[in-house]
């Protein structure tokens, strides 16, 4: 049943994701509205998969890969659906509606079977962990589109370059501010999903601190997120360079949640034991 | 030359600041065959507007006194940047050019009152007669007809509006900018009341002479500074609008990164619609800042052009319309068949002579001696015919000499025939 669901819900994302794309390239600006409409319809069945599995199974579908795929997905929809709301921001789900169809695709990809959850998983502190550390991932990977919306109208407004694409961009200075109270919320979520991910560890191996791969990447891109913020607050970090390092911090992020497993096996992740 | 015909660099080496163009006029009437003439000076065009018997002759001596007008400063070849009309053509121009239908951004109000003060600036200076004095008064219609009878006008996009249009790019809001005007040229003033009308918080106005900006400060509401103060107000301005005659740079790019430090790295917005250019083109290198110049103005501007291509025909026609009246009543004039058919005839001399030596005794001669002789020929021609011309000035106040004088040509040439 969520299965059938989910490939619904796939396929409402595709036809939002064509929606945004058609409204970027044809001045028709009911297609701005309807666009996050089909998204909106989308995550509803998004949801009620989610739900279903749930009741089914009786554990939160976020542990293994694929299902934690298809979670992150509902996130950033969730996500921009907000920004939507107070920001009309509807071209911003131009890059985030095609993101959340091929993360459900992929979700696909890694199998559809249920799977027995391992007994080490069987607890509350696997859903407030992963949804406290998503949280957090996904607020950068909307601070991604927004840096990268940034970049491009930037780069038209050197270039003295002026396309109709360009007018539905929000100016610069809105897209910085988002991009810094993103920034304000991502930092704050990402050290709770590394607190929470730390408290787990020490009840359940018995120490806090171990060294784990996971624990370093995170550690680090926490760091990088820190001084951005920091920069940002006090050193006048705005503009361009706010925007590609933001880009840069979340390329690292997402390139270690969906690779870094596989690179440095550990005992997060899969091979949990 | 026009903003299409010259890059800004051409178009600024032989700009006439608005207090010589008086003296230029005076040195422009020194050349022999102009009769009459306007000079047009604006942002975007240079054009001398002359009214003469020989259009050739006319037309390389305003090359050379443009040419001379460079050489102050630059010395290069004008003959790729500047275009040149005669008769119908030059009228179209004019006309085309009054209706705003040659300008960067087609429609924009500011062009006719330049052409307004220029015109009466050459009247002033007394360059202006009977031709000229009819074919911009007859423009400035022209240019109404247009603004009436078509939608152009009404939905122009100014180069201001396309200014404020940039603004609200790089700007959330504009509620909370300050803009800073230096210069106290018309397109500032213009475009600081653009600005005002789109809501910005406050504004700076500064000029060489503290008098002409407190005087235009009241009259935009804005604050005066010193113009020696004002690099250091420029942490303060969000956006700042180039618009004077200066010769030299104003602010550089050194000055904007520092500023920029000082601003904490806020976004500047730099505008530069001087006669000359008023900032370094190099602070568009620097993040966090966008210079416009008045030609990139344009490229952002020329979108709009394709919307409006509909309305421009129907401007065209009016335009055609009133080239055909204004011909008719030159050719009206009195003397005008006369002195064509004058010219005709010696040309026509001319001709045969020539051709008769070419294919006899001088059959010999080499391509270049050939075109040698030809100016040479056309010159001796010009040269004759100058003082009975000037004698039929166009202007003439004399009627009864000038029709004497037309009796006389015609007689004694055997024009008649």
């Amino acid at each position: 049943m969520d299965v059938t669901l989910l490939k619904v819900t796939a396929v409402l994302y595709l036809l939002a994701s064509a929606s945004f794309i058609v409204y970027i390239f044809l001045v028709r600006d009911f297609v701005s509205s309807l666009s996050p409409i089909i998204l909106f319809a989308g995550f509803a069945v998004h949801t009620a998969a989610l739900v279903i599995h749930f009741l089914q199974t009786g554990y939160p579908g976020v542990a293994q890969f694929r299902e934690a795929l298809s979670f992150y997905a509902w996130l950033l929809v969730a996500g921009y659906l907000l920004i939507q709301l107070k920001y009309r921001l509807a071209i911003l789900g131009a890059i985030i509606a095609p993101l959340a169809f091929l993360m459900t695709l992929a979700a696909f990809a890694f199998g559809t079977g249920g799977g027995e959850l391992p007994p080490g998983l069987k607890t509350y502190w696997l859903p407030i962990h992963v949804t406290l550390a998503f949280l957090g991932n996904v607020v950068f990977a909307l601070a991604f589109g927004v840096s990268l919306m940034y970049l491009l109208q930037e780069n038209y407004l050197k270039r003295k370059k002026m396309t109709s694409v360009m007018k539905r961009f929000p100016s610069l200075e809105a897209l910085d501010k988002l991009n810094y109270v993103l920034l304000v919320w991502g930092f704050p979520l990402m050290t709770l999903g590394i607190l929470t991910g730390s408290m787990w560890a020490g009840i359940h191996w018995g120490n806090y601190w171990s060294w784990e791969p996971r624990q370093i990447s995170s550690g680090i891109a926490w760091l990088f997120y820190g001084v951005i913020l920091h920069g940002r607050i006090t050193a006048g970090l705005r503009g361009k360079k706010a925007a590609l390092l933001t880009m840069v911090g979340f390329a690292v992020v997402i390139g270690y949640f969906l690779l870094g497993d596989s690179i440095f096996p550990s005992r997060h992740g899969g091979r949990f034991e | 030359m026009n903003h299409r015909s010259a890059p800004i660099e051409v178009r600024e080496s032989v700009a006439f600041e608005t207090a010589y163009v008086r003296e230029a006029l005076g040195r422009l009437r020194t050349y022999p065959s102009i009769q009459e003439s306007v000079i047009l000076s604006t942002c975007n065009r240079v054009e001398v507007v002359a009214a003469a018997l020989n259009g050739v002759s006319a037309s390389e001596e305003i090359k050379a006194f443009l040419a001379e007008q460079r050489a102050r400063k630059n010395r290069h070849s004008l003959d790729d940047h500047v275009y040149i009309h005669h008769g119908p053509e030059a009228v179209r121009h004019l006309f085309r050019v009054a209706a705003s239908l040659d300008s960067m951004v087609v429609g924009e109000p500011q062009i006719l009152g330049q052409l307004k003060e220029y015109y009466n600036a050459a009247q002033a200076a007394g360059t202006v007669g009977t031709i000229l004095h009819r074919l911009f008064h007859r423009s400035f219609s022209v240019a109404k007809r247009v603004r009436n009878e078509t939608s152009i006008a009404s939905r122009a996009v100014s180069v201001s509006s396309v200014a404020v249009d940039l603004a609200k790019r790089i700007f959330d809001r504009l509620d909370d900018k300050t803009v800073m005007l230096i210069g106290a040229g018309k397109m500032g003033d213009l475009m600081a009341r653009h600005l005002q009308r789109s809501g910005v918080h406050s504004l700076m106005v500064t000029n060489r002479t503290f008098e002409r900006a407190v005087e235009l400060a009241g009259r935009i509401h804005g604050s005066p500074i010193l113009f020696e103060d004002f690099p250091r107000y420029l942490t303060l301005a969000d956006l700042v609008i180039g618009c004077t005659g200066s010769p030299e740079i104003l602010v550089d790019a050194g000055t904007v990164d520092k500023v920029l430090r000082e601003r904490k790295q806020k976004a500047m917005f730099l505008i530069d619609i001087g006669d000359r250019r008023n900032f370094d083109p190099a602070i568009n290198e620097i993040d966090n800042v966008y210079l416009y110049n008045i030609d990139d103005l344009k490229g952002v501007a020329e979108e709009n052009l394709q919307e409006r291509s509909n309305e421009a025909e129907k401007a065209e026609g009016i335009v055609q319309e009133e080239v055909h009246n204004f011909t008719r009543w030159i050719d009206s004039l009195e003397q005008v068949p006369t002195i064509t058919a004058l010219r005709q005839r010696l040309e026509e001399i001319r001709h045969r002579e020539l051709e008769r030596s070419l294919g006899g005794s001088l059959r010999d001669l080499s391509e270049k001696q050939r075109e040698a002789l030809e100016d040479m020929t056309t010159a001796m021609m010009n040269k004759i015919l100058h003082a009975p011309m000037s004698h039929l000035k166009l202007n003439s106040k004399d009627e009864d000499e000038k029709t004497l004088y037309i009796a006389a040509l015609k007689k004694l040439f055997d024009l008649e025939r």
